[in-house]
């Protein structure tokens, strides 16, 4: 007898690409959940302090100090943190958790030294006139922020937003209390205070992490950079997060270095009180609609993307595919509803309580359409959000940098535009910027969504 | 014995054959038979295409390879280590639209008319029909549901859409090894499925002739082996009753059965997939026919099946396999007579030929002949599990001392010994071990497959070879009780065994010797080397 066709016997072995559907397992997480919540203790210090009798230019300058020492984090932990938080997943995904360990201790190894360098550097030259102890602070804070940062992704990763959530808030009580404590110290003491809580908040969080995924072997700690090997390596990451982050900043600094419209405040640190003050106060004023974000989002539709492989892989029909992919669709179709919702009620609160508010913060009344507008943009960049979140899930990693960098783009864009424009277009820009990017995602998404079935099935390997 | 030679290579060859899963990389009845015409031919220079399931399958060449096979390539259709294609989103309509009309041909009962494959076949040649556009392509994808949805849609899509992808993997493949392979001035397949599927292509391409050697029918082979098949789910249980040795293993379906229905749901057609399987050789057969010239069987039963599933009447033509008689002549006076109650079966120890039906009869044997042997000649490699089952089997039902497996051994030491030789097989086309026995004075009982009835019997419409005599008993397959019946009968009864014995020598010498044949294949190779 010819033939081979004995061979077609195990041809239905679907071990063999079980593995294709490594979707996001743990994925979903775009590193800038947590970070609003920093803007709540920088609020909450600029009110108590001047309540508390802090000169104003005491204030303003701790504000921007460690608005810059957040953005600048920001900026440089994504380089690695979504990229890293990838690896972590995937070797969750391939039930070896025991990889992650030593792989974080790497990433925390390689963001701590790189952060250091540039800290030192920036310190040397950015702060003339500053004491030594500010800079040494400043380069603290920078370090402890980006391992926050790494450390906080990867906690989003594995979905512990509740201990994140705690973390944050006991962080941020001891910065408010302690840095109110040593206000006699001056911007120093200010200072202390944002890093001692912050490091606290950071050993909680190794605790927790190491706690789950221990790095020491018989040999003692060890330490791996094998995330940063090519095949572990997910460039789209890198840039998308890059490009995020310097989109949700792009109008604050040039805010902050347009001639006419930011101060000098420290050395090279320039700062924009009518930019700043709405913008934070929005951002405080997301904090609902990230609740829901995360409920509806992270728990509603995780389990309902789960559905949608499960019944792909547990011999569901075409036809009830299709009906898994329906419910999934109606829970993202809910949950950006709902956060809608939320904000809108977040708007009407702002145009209530809004003029009060600027009274109190000692912030021309001018700038209530500035504060409005805010709320509107900050709205939508949880929806925003959001979105990443869900084409991270369906692993649509370029998707999400193309998104990110047009974010990126038109925040420039509209932003100079606005400013040219006038005054009572100020803030404006940022919104358009976020409307585009948003509308963009919808449609991105809904692309995707549309013939899910066939990406999952043709476009896999 | 496995060895490592040097693979040949050439630049061009007179013929090149294309082999699946037999020669030089497993031994057997086929295998056998191309050694023999490769050497029956030596100022003919050959290329062999050998096509393997996948790597690791084969054990080396088991041949020594004649000089005047100039070039060996050696592929493999279920390579998963090779690379995933590059996905292409756009397809050639036109392409498209005669590939739609090939399947839609496969699916009617009429079949894919002959201008519709060549078409195809260009196509496929070309590249305007790719893996790329079959795994990237839009219209691939609805092509693929909308058959799903009219003729599986209660079943498991993702097993249903691996089964298509995993069915078309060899037919890029083989369009690949069809571009790459050297020039030949005639392609040779000793086989319909891939190989013959692989001529097809050549031969449009290449617009050279293209002979097809049949031994056994491929295309009724892999109908049994999907029956017989567990891993397709519901499977074991072939419309109709246990087919013969369904305890074969089949490998099993790993994971648990899916919930949302499954591709193995009998219907009175058997399941989808299985049918989609066998629609696919079916369709693999045809391809072969339309496109070769002559269509070669090795006896009358086969020709009548293979005009029958689709090959012209005036190109189909029987060469019965033949034997080289003088190596096997002079065993005949080593032969005991009376012989010693030795009873062999000579082949590979698989499930198709029904090894366990033998062990089940030599137990009947036994009791019936003193001092009873059962011989198995084979090699066990080919099927581990089902050699293990076997030795089982023959440990359960109290053999141990008759059944002896002894692997493989040359015909020379083992015909003179053996009283008579056994076939139990439930497929078989000439078996050359028949002859082989008959030329060395062995009588045999075989099971009524292929053409054992007209080897032992004579051909029916052939009055002189009725006239010779039987040259043994023939019995139905799967019947444990009619074997044992004859090989004993026939063993015990010294009258009819020398008659037999007589028969067999007579009817091997007139009808079925290496020199009848080749002289058939030298004038069909003249004709397409011209």
């Amino acid at each position: 007898m010819a033939g081979i066709g004995f061979g077609i016997r195990d041809l239905l072995r679907r071990d063999t690409f079980l593995g294709f559907f490594r979707a996001y397992a743990y994925a979903g997480v775009i590193g800038s959940g947590p970070w609003i919540l920093s803007f709540a203790g920088i609020l909450m210090i600029h009110i108590l302090g001047r309540r508390l009798g802090i000169p104003v230019r005491l204030i303003t300058q701790f504000q921007t100090s460690v608005t810059y020492v957040i953005a600048a984090s920001l900026v440089f932990s994504g380089v690695l943190t979504l990229s890293f938080t990838r690896y972590a997943s995937d070797r969750i995904y391939e039930n070896k958790p025991e990889r992650v360990g030593p792989a974080f201790l790497g990433a925390l190894t390689l963001i701590t030294a790189g952060s250091f360098a540039l800290g030192l550097l920036l310190a040397a030259f950015a702060f003339p006139g500053q004491s030594p102890v500010y800079r040494i602070f400043m380069v603290m804070s920078f370090v402890t922020m980006n391992c926050i940062w790494l450390s906080a992704s990867l906690l989003s990763g594995l979905k512990r937003y509740l201990a994140l959530v705690g973390l944050f808030g006991i962080g941020y009580a001891v910065v408010v209390a302690v840095s109110l404590a040593l206000r006699s110290r001056g911007l120093e003491g200010l200072l202390g205070g944002f890093l001692l809580g912050h490091f606290l908040m950071l050993t909680g969080m190794l605790r927790l992490i190491l706690g789950a995924f221990p790095a020491a072997t018989s040999a003692g700690a060890s330490v791996r950079f094998d995330f940063l090997e090519r095949r572990h390596w997910y460039a789209s990451l890198t840039f998308a997060a890059l490009a995020y982050n310097l989109g949700i900043w792009a109008d604050k600094a040039y805010f902050w270095y347009a001639p006419h419209l930011g101060q000098p405040i420290i050395g090279m640190l320039r700062s924009s009180l009518i930019y700043d003050i709405p913008i934070f106060l929005s951002y405080v004023a997301t904090l609902p609609g990230m609740a829901v974000f995360l409920v509806r989002m992270e728990t509603d539709f995780a389990e309902k993307h789960k559905d949608y492989y499960g019944a792909i892989h547990g011999g569901a029909t075409l036809g009830q595919i299709a009906g898994a992919k329906d419910e999934m669709v109606d829970t993202i179709r809910q949950g950006l509803l709902e956060i809608a919702k939320i904000q809108g009620l977040g708007v009407l609160f702002a145009m209530i309580w809004g003029p009060a508010m600027l009274r109190w913060l000692g912030i021309s009344q001018l700038y209530q359409h500035l504060l409005y507008i805010d709320v509107v943009a900050a709205g939508m960049q949880v929806v925003f959000l959001g979105l990443c979140n869900v084409l991270f899930y369906l692993d649509k990693r370029r998707a999400v940098l193309g998104l990110s960098s047009l974010l990126l783009a038109s925040n420039l864009l509209f932003t100079m535009a606005s400013v040219s424009l006038g005054a009572e277009f100020y803030g404006y820009g940022f919104a358009a910027a976020l409307l585009v990017a948003v509308l963009a995602g919808l449609w991105t998404l809904d692309r995707n969504l549309h013939d899910l079935e066939f990406r999952t099935f043709m476009r896999q390997p | 014995m496995p060895t490592t030679p040097k693979i040949p290579t050439a630049a061009s060859a007179d013929v090149a054959l294309l082999l699946e899963g037999t020669y030089p990389f497993v031994r057997g009845g086929v295998s056998a038979w191309v050694h023999h015409l490769i050497q029956g031919f030596p100022e003919i220079r050959f290329a062999a295409v050998f096509l393997g399931s996948e790597p690791g399958a084969y054990k080396g060449i088991r041949y020594e390879l004649p000089p005047n096979l100039v070039h060996l390539e050696v592929h493999y259709l279920y390579d998963r280590s090779r690379a995933k294609p590059r996905e292409e989103t756009r397809v050639d309509p036109h392409a498209f639209a005669d590939m739609r009309a090939m399947h839609e041909g496969f699916a009617a009962p009429g079949g894919c008319p002959a201008h519709v494959l060549a078409a195809n076949a260009d196509h496929l040649l070309a590249g305007r029909l790719g893996e790329g556009q079959f795994q990237g392509s839009r219209e691939a994808w609805d092509m693929i549901t909308a058959y799903y949805r009219d003729h599986a849609p209660d079943s498991s899509f993702l097993d249903y859409f691996w089964t298509i992808r995993s069915m078309h993997d060899p037919v890029w493949a083989l369009a690949r090894i069809a571009r790459g392979l050297i020039p030949a001035r005639c392609y040779h397949s000793v086989s319909t499925g891939y190989a013959g599927f692989l001529g097809a292509l050549l031969s449009q391409a290449r617009k050279r002739p293209f002979v097809l050697t049949e031994h056994g029918l491929y295309t009724k082979e892999r109908k049994i082996d999907l029956l017989q098949s567990a891993w397709i789910e519901g499977g074991g249980e072939a419309p109709g009753g246990e087919a013969p040795g369904s305890e074969a293993p089949g490998g099993g379906t790993p994971g648990a059965k899916p919930a949302g229905g499954s591709l193995g749901a009998e219907g009175p057609e058997g399941s989808y997939i299985r049918r989609l399987w066998i629609r696919f050789f079916e369709a693999l057969g045809k391809s072969a026919y339309a496109a070769a010239d002559p269509v070669i069987s090795l006896y009358q039963g086969i020709r009548q099946q293979q005009i029958q599933d689709g090959a012209a009447a005036d190109r189909a033509i029987s060469i019965p396999n033949g034997i080289r008689l003088e190596r096997f002549q002079p065993l005949r006076s080593r032969q005991a007579i009376p012989p010693k109650p030795i009873f062999t079966l000579i082949g590979r120890v698989v499930p198709i030929k029904d090894i366990k039906t033998f062990l089940r009869a030599m137990r009947s044997v036994r009791a019936r002949v003193p001092r009873a042997e059962g011989w198995i000649v084979g090699p066990g490699d080919e099927d581990p599990a089902y050699f293990a089952e076997c030795q089982a089997l023959a440990e359960a039902l109290g053999l141990s001392d008759t059944v002896r497996f002894l692997g493989f051994r040359d015909v020379n030491e083992v015909l003179p010994q053996t009283a008579v030789l056994v076939l139990s097989s439930i497929s078989e086309a000439l078996p050359l071990t028949l002859l082989e026995g008959f030329a060395a004075g062995v009588p045999a009982v075989s099971t009524d497959v292929g053409s054992c009835r007209q080897l032992i019997q004579g051909k029916e419409e052939d009055a002189e070879d009725k006239a010779i005599g039987a040259a043994g008993r023939v019995v139905g397959i799967g019947d444990p009780a009619a074997l044992a019946e004859a090989i004993a009968g026939l063993y015990q009864d010294q009258e009819e065994w020398s008659r037999a014995r007589a028969a067999a020598m007579t009817r091997v010498e007139r009808y079925y010797t290496e020199r009848l044949m080749l002289d058939r294949y030298a004038e069909i190779y003249g004709k397409a080397l011209a």
